[in-house]
């Protein structure tokens, strides 16, 4: 039987010692950051973000007693001249553009050099999206997502989390130039566990 | 049997450590300007590629490593970086090979490609057609990378060369570069506690 999301953050609870976690508010939720400074690096610089026009926390990591099981990890592209929201890797830096990521919780690499394929990565389970460009013009709109495999990796409370990234063309190797106002960001969604006092205050 | 049971399995078959970091691992490789040829051999040659191009620097996983292959990804792309049909929809088979064994046989990939192939699973998505009356380029993609989720979990122990073949009657596949990503539940090295 596969583990479930419940589990394997009832699991690493176990392991780290945290006894209080399976009495708190199980939720569904996500964090996500854009790197204006162009670091390369996600999270690290929440704080100093506007929120939620660039980031939905206030530091890398969660206070006591909440977690985030990151069942999901996706990157994006934040207009961020004109405020311009959200937009798709792929139609600012191409289909040959190829962003390589590590997450890091605490002094750990859980996942390492990990391809995001402009082209539309490994889209495991989820169809694609299109865009009308013009009266009769279609084109398709990848996804830039990576579906974590198993069941997650569970942020645990008040331990620091970041993504470090950096992009290449595919075809050449190279590494490519930030473009000046279309800054990278990210977001980790899955099951969350919220803190859960079970008595008034 | 779940990807964890049957990474799991083979590691405690093998003797290979079980204690490690639960992760997602995608391990790619690039072959630049492969040009046209019946046989394209994946996870072979590391010189010359940048981090862009691979996540390895040899064909097989460290030590305390280990991976289940789910998910088989291909991308054909020209100098420019505007995305192909891999090898121009000619039919093309691919194997896979973890030590002297081959666990992939002759699996026919044309199918599994926009903008013409109908997938062999129900929940990717089809052969849906990008109509753009425009050139493509690496902004307005038209075309689908092939993607195929197997049905049986592969497991690339620690320690084993691997490789992808791409067979083919004189497969197109031009001056830019090929890219072949396995994606799956893995294995890192780790010195304490998992998350």
């Amino acid at each position: 039987m596969a583990l479930s999301a419940q589990d394997k953050i009832l699991y690493v609870a176990n392991k780290l010692g945290l006894s209080t976690l399976n009495q708190m508010q199980g939720s569904t939720g996500a964090v996500y950051d854009t790197d204006i400074e162009n670091s390369g690096q996600l999270f690290t610089s929440a704080s100093r973000h506007r929120n939620p026009y660039l980031t939905n926390l206030t530091q890398n990591e969660f206070e006591v007693n909440e977690a985030l099981l990151v069942e999901t990890i996706s990157f994006f592209v934040n207009n961020t001249e004109d405020d311009g929201g959200v937009s798709n890797f792929q139609r600012t830096y191409g289909s040959n553009a190829v962003l390589v990521f590590d997450l890091l919780i605490g002094n750990k690499r859980v996942m390492k050099s990990t391809p995001v394929f402009g082209a539309g990565s490994p889209y495991t389970f989820a169809t694609t999206g299109q865009l009308n460009v013009g009266a009769d013009d279609v084109i398709y709109i990848p996804r830039h997502q990576v579906f974590l495999e198993g069941a997650g990796i569970l942020i645990p409370p008040q331990v620091q989390f970041s993504v470090e990234y950096r992009i290449f063309d595919v075809v050449t190797g190279a590494v490519l130039p930030f473009t000046e106002f279309d800054a990278i960001g990210c977001y980790l969604f899955g099951t969350r566990v919220l803190l859960n006092f079970n008595t008034s205050i | 049997m779940s990807q964890i049971s049957k990474l799991g399995y083979v590691d405690n078959k093998l003797g290979a450590p079980s204690s490690g970091q639960q992760t997602t691992r995608i391990l790619f490789n690039t072959i630049e300007a492969p040009g046209t040829t019946s046989g394209l051999v994946f996870f072979k040659t590391f010189q010359g590629l940048t981090n862009g191009q691979t996540n390895l620097t040899q064909n097989k996983l460290d030590s305390m490593e280990s991976m289940v292959i789910k998910t088989i990804w291909l991308a054909q792309f020209e100098t420019g970086g505007t995305l192909r049909t891999f090898g121009a929809n000619i039919s093309q088979t691919l194997s896979v090979l973890v030590g002297n064994q081959q666990v992939v046989k002759n699996l026919p990939i044309q199918f599994n490609q926009g903008t013409t192939g109908q997938t062999y699973d129900r929940l990717h998505d089809n052969g849906a057609f990008a109509i753009f009356s425009g050139a493509a380029t690496p902004e307005f993609q038209q075309a689908q990378p092939i993607e195929i989720r197997l049905l049986t979990d592969i497991v690339i122990p620690p320690q084993v060369s691997f490789e992808v073949r791409v067979d083919s009657n004189a497969g197109v596949y031009g001056a830019g570069a090929v890219v072949c990503a396995l994606s799956g539940y893995g294995k890192i090295f780790s010195a304490g506690n998992t998350f």
